[in-house]
C-alpha cells in the first residue's frame, strides 16, 4: 500500500519533468480521441448510408446461393410465403420496415438509342432520392438511392414508371415525361416488352449508367415473376439486426449488412488500422520517452533506492515501485490526453464541426469521440509506461545497496 | 558470544580492470550494548568495514558473523529481512524519503514488517515523542533542520527495536553544537533502547561518545581499545 502511495506521491516532486512527460502522452492521445471521433462519425454516416443505399439491415432470401448470383438472376430464387413472412417481420420488435424486392435487366430503348440497365424494385414508398438542394434526412424506413436531378419519385399507386440514372439518361437522352421501351427476359424464357415513363433522373457517381429503379407491383406484373428475390428488413438501430436475424423462420438465408457491405467493411478495416498505426507509434513514442524519463530518475534517486533496501524493501519492492510511478505517469498521461481530447471535440462541435469532401460534396462531421477509446488509450498507456519502467527499475536494483548508497 | 564477529576479511573494489583493496585481512569482535567509533581518514576503510557490518555489501573474502547468522549464507531476500529487523541504519545525509512525512519515515521499517497500524502508531509516536519531534509527525523530511532530519532518523533507525544500529559519519552534515545534540541523543537512546552501535568519523569530539574506539588506516585495523 504505501509503495503505491509513495509511487503516486514521486509524480509530483518534480512537477516540471513529470508535465513534460506528460505533455508528449496528452498531445499524442488528444490527437489520437480527435482523430478516433472524426473517423467513427464518418463511418458511422458512410455505414448507415450503406445500410440505406439498398442494402438494408438484414437480407433475408430463400437459399445461401441468393447472395451469390441473385442480383443478377433473381428469377430463380423467387420467396414462397413472402407476404406472411414480411406481415410476421414488421411486427416484431427492432424492425422498421419490412419490403420486398425483385430486379430484373432490361434493354432499354428509344429511337435508335439503347443501353442495358439493371432495374431494381423496391415499394415505390420505400424508395427515396435526396433534394437536389438542401440536405433532407431520408426517412428511416426508406432506401436512399441517390440524389434526384429532375422529376420525381415513383409514388405508390403509380404504374410503369422508371427512375434513371444521370448517365443512362444521357446515354438514351431521355428527361422526365420521355417513354422508354424496356425488353426483359422472363423467367420462363420469352422476351416481353413494355413503355415506361421516365418519372425522374437521380445521380450516384458509379452506379447511374446501369441501376434503375421501378417499383415493385410494376416488376412483378411485368416479368409475371411469383414472389420476392429477397426481402430486406430496416431496423430501428444496428444493435438491434442481431435480435431480428435471430428470430428469422429455419430455413432461409440471411445475411446482415456487415456481410453484404464489404466496401464498408474494407474502408472501415483500413480506418482502424490507421488508427492503430497512429495508436502504436504514439505509445511506442511514449514508451521511448517514459523509458528516458525513469532512466534519469532511476540515477538521481539511486542513492534512495540504496536507503530502501538498506531498511530492509526488497529488489521486487524498488522494481514495483519504479513500475508503479511509470504506470502512474502512464495512466495520468492517457486520463489527461483523453479528457481534453473529448473537451477540444466538444469544442470543434460546437463550432461545427470538421470538413469532409467526397465526391465533390462537401459534409461537415461532427466528432463523435467513443467512451470505448478511454479504454483503449488508457489501458495500453499505462501498460507501455509500466513496460518502458521495468528497464530503469531493474536498473535500480542492480547494485548493492552499498553502491546504490555512493551514488550521489 | 559476540554480536558481531569479522574474521580475516578482505574487501576489493574493481575499478578500470585495477583491483583496489578497500579492507586487507580485518578481524573484529564486538559485544551486544557496545558503543564501537570506527576512526580514520578518508579511504581508510571505516565505511567499507561499516557497510560490510550492516550487510548492504559483501566481503570479497574473510566471514562475517552477525547475531549467530552467518550474512554470506543468506540469499538477498533473506538479507532485506535480516537488515529490517535486527538493523537500523543513519547516514550522514539523513537519507530520510522525502515523499513520506515524519511519521511516515520512521513508521517505514515497521510496515515492512507488517506489524499491526495501531501498534505501529504507539511506536512510532513513542519514538517521536523520545527524540522531541512529536509535533512535526506531519510535516515533510524537507521543511526541517538539518539536526531535526538526524533526529527524525535516529527515530527510524531504533523504530524496530534493532540489535545493531550503524551510523556511518551521523555528524558530518551538522554544525558542532547540533552535532553535539545529535550524538548525546544517540548515546541516551542506545541507552534506552538497548541496541549495540556502531558509528564512523574522523572528528575526535565525536569519538568521544564511544566505548571503544577502532582506528584504521590504509584498509587495516591500526589500534583497536577503550575510549579512555
Amino acid at each position: 500500500m504505501k509503495t503505491i502511495v509513495m509511487a503516486w506521491r514521486n509524480l509530483l516532486r518534480q512537477k516540471r519533468r513529470t508535465l513534460i512527460t506528460l505533455s508528449a502522452l496528452v498531445v499524442g492521445l488528444c490527437g489520437v480521441v480527435i482523430f478516433q471521433g472524426y473517423i467513427t462519425s464518418l463511418m458511422t454516416g458512410f455505414r448507415d448510408t450503406t445500410i440505406r443505399s439498398g442494402i438494408g439491415h438484414l437480407q433475408i432470401a430463400s437459399s445461401a446461393a441468393y447472395f451469390q448470383d441473385g442480383e443478377f438472376n433473381p428469377y430463380s430464387y423467387a420467396l414462397k410465403d413472402c407476404q406472411a413472412l414480411l406481415s410476421d417481420l414488421q411486427g416484431r420488435p427492432g424492425v422498421q420496415a419490412a419490403f420486398p424486392s425483385t430486379g430484373f435487366t432490361a434493354i432499354a430503348g428509344i429511337g435508335e438509342k439503347s443501353a442495358t440497365l439493371l432495374v431494381k424494385a423496391y415499394p415505390a414508398e420505400r424508395m427515396f432520392f435526396m433534394p437536389r438542394t438542401g440536405r433532407a434526412l431520408p426517412p428511416s424506413d426508406r432506401f436512399q438511392l441517390g440524389t434526384l436531378i429532375s422529376g420525381t419519385s415513383p409514388a405508390a399507386g403509380d404504374r410503369d414508371r422508371l427512375v434513371l440514372g444521370e448517365t443512362a439518361a444521357r446515354i438514351l437522352g431521355v428527361k422526365p415525361g420521355s417513354v422508354v421501351t424496356l425488353m426483359a427476359v422472363l423467367p420462363g424464357g420469352g422476351l416481353n416488352g413494355r413503355d415506361f415513363t421516365v418519372s425522374a433522373v437521380y445521380r450516384s457517381p458509379g452506379r447511374d449508367k446501369i441501376f434503375a429503379f421501378t417499383d415493385y407491383d410494376t416488376a412483378v406484373d411485368f416479368t409475371g415473376i411469383q414472389g420476392a428475390a429477397v426481402l430486406h428488413v430496416l431496423a430501428s438501430s444496428v444493435p438491434a439486426v442481431e435480435g431480428i436475424a435471430a428470430r428469422v423462420p429455419a430455413g432461409l438465408a440471411i445475411r446482415t449488412w456487415h456481410d453484404l457491405a464489404t466496401y464498408f467493411v474494407q474502408v472501415n478495416t483500413m480506418f482502424n488500422g490507421f488508427l492503430g498505426v497512429i495508436r502504436a507509434i504514439i505509445l511506442l513514442v511514449t514508451l521511448f520517452i517514459m523509458a528516458n524519463t525513469m532512466n534519469r530518475i532511476v540515477r538521481e534517486r539511486m542513492s534512495e533506492w540504496g536507503t530502501l533496501r538498506a531498511m530492509g524493501t526488497r529488489k521486487g519492492g524498488i522494481l514495483l515501485l519504479v513500475v508503479l510511478e511509470g504506470f502512474f505517469q502512464g495512466i495520468v498521461g492517457a486520463a489527461l490526453g483523453i479528457l481534453v481530447g473529448f473537451g477540444l471535440s466538444e469544442l470543434i462541435n460546437l463550432g461545427g464541426g470538421l470538413p469532409f469532401v467526397n465526391a465533390g460534396q462537401r459534409v461537415i462531421v461532427r466528432l463523435a469521440p467513443s467512451i470505448q477509446s478511454v479504454w483503449w488509450n488508457l489501458v495500453p498507456a499505462g501498460l507501455f509506461a509500466a513496460a518502458a519502467s521495468f528497464l530503469p527499475g531493474l536498473r535500480a536494483v542492480k547494485l548493492t545497496p552499498a553502491q546504490a548508497l555512493r551514488q550521489i | 558470544m559476540s554480536l558481531i564477529s569479522v574474521r580475516n576479511v578482505h574487501k576489493h573494489y574493481h575499478l578500470d580492470r585495477a583491483d583496489a583493496p578497500a579492507l586487507i585481512d580485518v578481524s573484529l569482535d564486538i559485544q551486544p550494548g557496545e558503543r564501537v567509533c570506527l576512526m580514520g581518514p578518508s579511504g581508510s576503510g571505516k565505511s567499507t568495514l561499516l557497510n560490510l557490518i550492516g550487510c548492504v555489501d559483501t566481503p570479497t573474502s574473510g566471514s562475517l558473523v552477525i547475531d549467530g547468522e552467518d550474512t554470506s549464507r543468506l540469499g538477498d531476500a533473506k538479507l532485506s529481512e535480516f537488515r529490517n529487523r535486527r538493523m537500523g541504519f543513519i547516514f550522514q545525509s539523513f537519507n530520510l524519503i522525502p515523499v513520506l512525512s515524519v511519521f511516515e519515515n520512521v513508521e517505514y521499517p515497521l510496515l515492512l514488517q507488517k506489524v499491526p497500524a495501531r501498534q505501529r502508531r504507539a511506536r512510532v509516536d513513542e519514538l517521536l515523542r523520545k527524540v522531541g519531534l512529536a509535533e512535526y509527525r506531519n510535516r515533510s523530511p524537507e521543511n526541517l533542520s538539518g539536526g531535526q532530519r538526524q533526529r527524525v532518523a535516529i527515530a527510524r533507525a531504533l523504530v524496530a527495536r534493532p540489535r545493531l544500529v550503524i551510523a556511518d559519519e551521523p555528524t558530518a552534515s551538522l554544525d558542532h553544537a547540533t552535532g553535539g545534540s545529535i550524538m548525546q541523543l544517540m548515546m541516551e537512546m542506545n541507552q534506552s533502547e538497548g541496541a549495540t552501535l556502531v558509528f564512523s568519523t574522523h572528528d575526535a569530539a565525536v569519538s568521544r561518545y564511544a566505548g571503544r574506539i577502532v582506528k584504521m588506516l590504509d584498509g587495516r585495523i591500526v589500534e583497536n581499545g577503550s575510549a579512555a
